[in-house]
Order: structure tokens, then C-alpha cells, then sequence
């Protein structure tokens, strides 16, 4: 079975200096995936490079069999792999819906029946459809972000630490909708900080360090390995 | 001595013209993040290109306005290609000088070619109207209204449309804008063709309403500045309502200080703004 994201021997990076040596892996259709490892591993790196915004330098990645290395953003964003930034991932001065309709860019028709629905998931949004996005809270304003991503009805979603600098009960809301949209048969590819959190929620995670994929498992697995806990979950 | 109403009419119609490459200049301020100090300069390119066509061609005047919406519109798209989309991820200081150097540039060729002489179109001259004390030309007019409605069209192509609403979103986020798929370099090619062709546009205007010369619009940037920075950058009705005070201010302005000083009421306008309130009259957050 070929999988949703092939990602082989991957290297990429700014400049002269690169920041993910080698790196492979997969997902799977409605596959949930974490991806854990310390400050500087290259998990950012990875998903900038996955959706078009940094260039490899070497490798291969393939979306469903069809090779997207080094393609531009918006092959890549048509093709059905949507990328959700970890700051910056909404247009402060436009409107929450017209958010939503630069979100739909690549797929237009019909995208106020997508709105609604994707709006559904997230009913905030529906209340502040007209407000500047700009003002809407932290938590608001991620799940707009998400929300974004969804209006192409893609088949990958790669989220960059959604839980960052929200409030706990904020975090718990946005993994609730991350295991929701999976539910739903999305494949996810989530970067986090909250380790333990993406780790309980995921079906297989990687851990990465130094650009490395230094360990990969079942989400439990991985948890309950005494190693990893040392190394990258505090004990 | 006229009534001050006529310097406020004459400022309004200052005004309106300004309008066009203010907003120009706005937007693509808030696009590219630099001031492209050349919008200025395509007001003098719009108004020869109409020249050679209402001269040359005997096109009418309406024609010619026409013609120098698109000729310098692509004019500007020409310059972007060669002169600022290399910079593109340069510093904003860079791409202002860059600007600069362009300015420079165009207003030689115009002055190498036509020469320093002020002219003026062939045009049917038609009597003022006076209303109420007031002498108002009929082109004064039609100007007037021309500039308020292409300023309309250009408030409902940015809120409206979905070309207007990615444009809006290219320039608050261009990285954002791509990753979600938005052809960023064809959203700024349309905002640079737009923009030139308002200020071409505007450029004919200003030889209607006073003379043809090479230095027509360069002379202008500072009251294009001014009223841009007054508007608050990247908003389009700022940038008429900026235009309009900076016009007022500069007619009325000169029955207290003389003509020769009319540019430093411009640098005043912009010392305030900035002192006062930076972000400008919509208040728009950068």
C-alpha cells in the first residue's frame, strides 16, 4: 500500500547550513502521527519543508505516490497536503470569513457550503464571522488557523504546535478538535512541545533530535519507554 | 481677492487628483513594504504618454486618458520586473532608494525627449461655471468625479472580490498567502498595473487642471507622502480623505505663506502625522 506521505532520506535547511540530515518517514491514510523531540530538533523545519517554504536539498517526498519534492506552495497545497504555521497562521486585517475564503484559495467552488460546515466544528467562528481576525483571542484564533486548512478538504494536515501558549482547558479544547478532524479520516502530522499530550493522542509518533529521527513507535510505546522519558518527557 | 471658498474648491479638486496616486502609493507601500517614490513620477509619464497620443495621433482627450491608464500601467509592471522583483527580499531602505533611482531615471527620458518646455493638451476650452461666487471649470468637475469613482471601484475590488480580499491578505502575510495557495507574484503584478495606471490616470489630470512639464510629478511626492502617511498606510478611503486635506491645506495655505513654500506645508503634514498619531487617520496596525 503506497502511504499518504513517503518522506525519504530528507535534508533541507537555510542557507549553507542544513537542519534535517536524512530524515525519513511516513503516514498513513487517517493516520495520526506526532512528531516530539527537543528545541532546535528540526520539527519546524520538517513541516516547512513538507509544504513548499524551505527547499530540500536532497531526498524525496511523496504525497500518495506522486513525487512533491521540491514543488512550490501552491502544487503542494492543491495536491492535498495543507499546513497550518505555528505563529502568523491568519490574516489579522481580513475578516474570520474571509479568512475562511483565502483558506478555500485552491478549491473555490462551493466554499461557503465548506464554511458552514467546517464552521460547524468550530462554532465561534460562526459568532465572529465578521470580525477582524486580528481580534480574536489566542484560541480563537488557532482554531481559525485550522479552520483555514480545512476549507480545501485536504488528505494531509501538518499542524505546528496548535497547543503553544494556550491555557490548559484552551490546549485540551484544541487537541479534542485535532482528534476529531482525525476521527474523520484526515491524516495528521503534529509537531508539539506537549510531548506527553501528542504522544497519548497520536497512533505512531517519531522523536527526532538533531535533525534525526532517533526513535519511532506506537504513541504508548514510546511513552512508557523509560529512555525516552529520561531524554525528552521530564522523568 | 477670491474667497477663501474658491482656494478650499481649487484644493478639493487638488485633492481628488492626489487621491490616485496616494492610494497607489499606499497599497503598494502596505504590499511591498517599501514607498515607491516613483508613483510619482508615472503621473508625468501618464500625462506625456496622453500628449503624444492627443498631439500626435489627434486622439481626444478622453481617449488619450485612456491610453495613459494602460501604457503606464504596464510601464510600471516593466519596472517592477526589472527594477524591484530581483530586490524583492531585500530591506525596504534598499528597494526605497531603488525607487528613487527609477524616478530619476523616467523623468530624464521625458525631459531628453520632449524637452523642458510646459505644454498643454488640445482641448476645447469651455467656460466656467460660477456658482454661488465661485468660478468652477467644467473639466474641474469631471475630474472630480472621475477620481471619486475610480476611488470606489478600487474600495469594492479590495473588499469585494476574491482577487481584492487576497491581495489584502498577501499584504498581511505574504509567506501565509502562498502557503495557502494565493499566486503571490501575480497579486503584486496586478496591484503594481492598477497602481501605475491610477497614477498615469491622475497624471493627465494634473495637465488639464494646471501644465504638462518633467517635472510635474516628481514635484508632487511630497504631498503624495503626506497625504498616504495622513490616510494611514494601506488604506485606500484614508488615502482620499488624506489627499483631500493635504490638498485643501497646500490652496489654502497660500494665502499666508507664499507659492515657493507650498511643499513644506506637505513636510509639515507629514512632521505632525508622525508626531501625532503615526498610524494615520484609519489607524490601520502595521
Amino acid at each position: 500500500m503506497t502511504a499518504l506521505l513517503e518522506v525519504h532520506e530528507l535534508s533541507a535547511g537555510y542557507g549553507d547550513s542544513d537542519i534535517l540530515h536524512g530524515l525519513s518517514l511516513r503516514v498513513d491514510d487517517g493516520e495520526l502521527v506526532a512528531v516530539i523531540g527537543p528545541n532546535g530538533a528540526g520539527k519546524s523545519t520538517l513541516l516547512k519543508t513538507l509544504a513548499g517554504l524551505v527547499r530540500p536539498r536532497s531526498g524525496r517526498i511523496a504525497l500518495r505516490g506522486a513525487d512533491i519534492t521540491g514543488a512550490g506552495t501552491r502544487r503542494i497545497v492543491a495536491s492535498g497536503l495543507c499546513y497550518v504555521p505555528q505563529e502568523a497562521n491568519v490574516f489579522p486585517s481580513l475578516s474570520v470569513w474571509e479568512n475562511l475564503t483565502i483558506g478555500a484559495w485552491t478549491a473555490p467552488g462551493a466554499s461557503n457550503e465548506r464554511a458552514r460546515a467546517v464552521v460547524d466544528l468550530f462554532p465561534v467562528l460562526a459568532e465572529r464571522r465578521r470580525a477582524r481576525a486580528g481580534t480574536l483571542s489566542g484560541g480563537e484564533r488557532q482554531m481559525l488557523a485550522m479552520a483555514m486548512a480545512l476549507m480545501v478538504e485536504p488528505r494531509l494536515l501538518l499542524l505546528d504546535e496548535p497547543s503553544a501558549g494556550l491555557a490548559p482547558a484552551l490546549q485540551r479544547l484544541v487537541f479534542d478538535r485535532v482528534r476529531e478532524i482525525n476521527a474523520r479520516g484526515l491524516g495528521i502530522l503534529l509537531v508539539e512541545q506537549n510531548a506527553r499530550e501528542s504522544l497519548a493522542l497520536c497512533q505512531r509518533a517519531y522523536v527526532l533530535a538533531m535533525g534525526r529521527v532517533r526513535a519511532e513507535g506506537a504513541g504508548g510505546a514510546l511513552r512508557d519507554d523509560p529512555e525516552i522519558r529520561r531524554l525528552y518527557l521530564g522523568g | 481677492m477670491p474667497p477663501i471658498a474658491q482656494y478650499v474648491f481649487n484644493g478639493v479638486v487638488t485633492g481628488g487628483i492626489l487621491a490616485l496616486p496616494a492610494v497607489a502609493f499606499s497599497l503598494l507601500w502596505r504590499l511591498l513594504r517599501f514607498p515607491n517614490f516613483a508613483v510619482s513620477t508615472y503621473l508625468t509619464v501618464g500625462a506625456y504618454v496622453a500628449l503624444v497620443l492627443n498631439h500626435g495621433v489627434r486622439a481626444s482627450i478622453e481617449l488619450a486618458w485612456l491610453g495613459a491608464l494602460v501604457v503606464t500601467g504596464a510601464l510600471a509592471l516593466l519596472v517592477d520586473r526589472i527594477a524591484f522583483r530581483p530586490m524583492r527580499d531585500r530591506r525596504p531602505f534598499s528597494l526605497a532608494i531603488a525607487s528613487i533611482g527609477v524616478a530619476f531615471v523616467l523623468e530624464n527620458v521625458v525631459r531628453f525627449v520632449w524637452g523642458n518646455d510646459f505644454r498643454s493638451y488640445d482641448v476645447p476650452v469651455t467656460r466656467g461655471m460660477s456658482v454661488a461666487g465661485l468660478r468652477i471649470g467644467r473639466d474641474q468637475l469631471l475630474i472630480l468625479g472621475v477620481a471619486v469613482v475610480l476611488m470606489a471601484l478600487a474600495q469594492a475590488f479590495l473588499l469585494r472580490t476574491r482577487l481584492g480580499i487576497a491581495m489584502r491578505a498577501t499584504a498581511d502575510n505574504p509567506r501565509l498567502a502562498a502557503v495557502k495557495g494565493v499566486p503571490t507574484e501575480r497579486v503584486i503584478a496586478l496591484a503594481t498595473l492598477g497602481g501605475g495606471g491610477l497614477a498615469g490616470g491622475a497624471g493627465v489630470f494634473l495637465g488639464l487642471d494646471a501644465s504638462i512639464d518633467p517635472l510635474m510629478g516628481g514635484g508632487l511626492i511630497i504631498s503624495v507622502f503626506a497625504a498616504a502617511i495622513l490616510g494611514g498606510i494601506g488604506s485606500a478611503p484614508g488615502a482620499l480623505a488624506g489627499a483631500l486635506i493635504v490638498g485643501i491645506m497646500e490652496e489654502v495655505g497660500m494665502l499666508v505663506v507664499p507659492p515657493t513654500y507650498k511643499t513644506a506645508i506637505g513636510f509639515t503634514i507629514i512632521l505632525a502625522v508622525l508626531l501625532v498619531r503615526p498610524t494615520g487617520l484609519a489607524g490601520a496596525r502595521s
